[in-house]
């Protein structure tokens, strides 16, 4: 008597975790003016002089806005120039 | 981009560039001192330190030169080009970030940030003289921006 073929069933799965994303966070200071800071964004974070200014305004109210967020090496190149304007910006991890 | 020109008057330029040579060393000592290194990695940490090390260094002799060859009566800086009026911009705010914290140390954020504000009658000659420098360097920028990107201001 013929044995009846046995597949062998194969189930894969594939975990696929997101590397965690990273803020670029800039707090609030008494000594650069505004319109500074504006270019500094403007410059570093290449965004338009509307976007840049709405992020100029949040840090100013809130004393802190994340300006930037996405992956980590991105990250510290954009808090480092960022520092290199002498703003006070910080690389927090996201969530 | 055309260049771009700073004047200001014989007087106020050696004053200011007084005040540079005595604050220059320890500028760039407070500029790296100031930033918000990474701790956790310390290849990164390194390599954010030596490059706003760097970064100092080039900032004072930049200030050095640029108000040195500020000749006549207005002295003018002129600046060729954007990278250069940038890097000027970063110079100027390294200078005020160290009269912040070693002259003004007792200032408070809140009374520094209206400094004009601020009873400067009541302060000794040396803090007053600083002030006005910090003011100068201030209105220095705020002369530049307003060539480079007058959109920056509301």
């Amino acid at each position: 008597m013929a044995k009846p073929k046995l597949k062998p069933e194969i189930k894969t799965e594939t975990l696929v975790s997101a590397a965690p994303k990273w803020n670029v966070v800039v707090l609030n200071d008494p000594i650069n003016y505004q319109a500074y800071v504006v270019v500094a964004f403007i410059s570093v974070l290449r965004i338009s002089a509307a976007e840049a200014k709405k992020l100029m305004r949040a840090i100013h109210a809130e004393g802190r806005a994340t300006v930037w967020t996405g992956d980590r090496e991105r990250a510290e190149m954009l808090a480092l120039e960022l520092q290199q304007w002498h703003l006070n910006s910080l690389l927090e991890k996201d969530g | 981009m055309a260049e771009l020109r700073l004047s200001m008057t014989q007087e106020a330029r050696t004053v200011l560039s007084d005040l540079l040579r005595l604050i220059a060393p320890a500028a760039s000592r407070v500029s790296v001192n100031r930033a918000n290194v990474p701790s956790t990695d310390e290849e990164i940490a390194g390599f954010w330190v030596e490059t706003l090390t760097a970064q100092a260094s080039e900032e004072a002799r930049l200030l050095a030169v640029a108000f040195a060859s500020a000749k006549g009566d207005p002295a003018v800086i002129v600046l060729p080009n954007e990278a250069q009026a940038h890097a000027f911009l970063r110079s100027l705010s390294a200078v005020r970030m160290a009269l912040r914290d070693l002259v003004f140390a007792d200032i408070t954020d809140a009374q520094l940030e209206s400094s004009e504000d601020i009873d400067d009658e009541s302060l000794p000659t040396e803090k007053r003289h600083a002030l006005a420098c910090y003011a100068c360097f201030g209105l220095l920028q705020q002369s530049l921006i307003s060539q480079l990107c007058p959109e920056a201001f509301d």
